[in-house]
């Protein structure tokens, strides 16, 4: 399935398109979809560090996903670096 | 009418309104009002700060501020009102970045959760800073992890006594 992953923060420097699209299997984790974000942005956009995703939560607009969940159905989800807000 | 107002108020159509924070909470039955106001200041960890710009996930960033609320209401366990507002977009010194506001009947009740609600804010809500420098460099801050295994190790590291409570270098 085809999934879209909003980014934030500084992972918006990943895309100017302010998101990224890629191939998941059907039903597979978070947590592997934790991997195949790492590999792309390991070859598009080397200058986000590996331990930038480590440390990034995925989420939908309700709540946060943690690695164990699967992905939403609609395929769409949102990658939060480390929050600083207030 | 709901007591708990949440908002992301966007910097272009408006700023952030302590005045109205302040009416939403008071009522008749309350004598206690707390309310804690975060402005952008011009230093930070050394150097020259010209402005901010927040960058927010703001259906969840408007869930966590409602979940907030809700966990402040259960703390306190009796009547109370709590507005939380954060601001979005590029703000500059002196500008309003965040609100939080509580009304109970008593102080102590007011400060416990008015403090507990602007923690959690900075701890979990889906927001990002990005302050900007004198020399036209631009930094977005370091922070707290949403990420469970992260949150854990972060919590281990505090309660080993780590000099920071967080196990990393950011300024609250």
């Amino acid at each position: 399935m085809k999934v879209r992953i909003t980014l934030f923060g500084a992972l918006r420097d990943a895309d100017p398109h302010g998101f990224v699209e890629l191939d998941a299997p059907e039903s597979c984790t978070i947590g592997t979809l934790r991997d195949l974000l790492r590999e792309h942005l390991r070859e598009h956009a080397p200058q986000i560090s590996a331990g930038l995703v480590q440390r990034s939560a995925f989420a939908s607009e309700d709540e946060i996903l943690h690695n164990h969940r699967t992905l939403p159905e609609n395929g769409q989800l949102a990658i939060l670096p480390p929050v600083s807000g207030g | 009418m709901s007591d708990l107002h949440t908002a992301v108020i966007d910097i272009c159509d408006a700023s952030l309104d302590p005045v109205a924070a302040l009416a939403f909470v008071s009522d008749p039955r309350f004598g206690g009002i707390d309310m804690f106001i975060g402005k952008v200041r011009e230093h930070n960890l050394g150097r020259v700060v010209t402005g901010v710009s927040y960058d927010l996930f703001e259906p969840l960033a408007l869930n966590t501020f409602q979940e907030i609320g809700e966990r402040a209401r259960r703390k306190v366990g009796g009547p109370m009102k709590v507005y939380i507002a954060h601001a979005k977009g590029d703000l500059r010194i002196g500008d309003i970045a965040v609100i939080v506001a509580a009304g109970t009947p008593h102080r102590d009740e007011a400060f416990k959760a008015c403090r507990m609600a602007i923690e959690a804010v900075k701890h979990e809500a889906p927001i990002w800073k990005q302050e900007h420098y004198t020399d036209g460099d631009s930094a977005w801050s370091e922070g707290c992890s949403l990420c469970e295994e992260h949150r854990e190790a972060e919590q281990t590291a505090a309660k080993r006594g780590a000099a920071h409570e967080h196990g990393h270098d950011h300024d609250h």
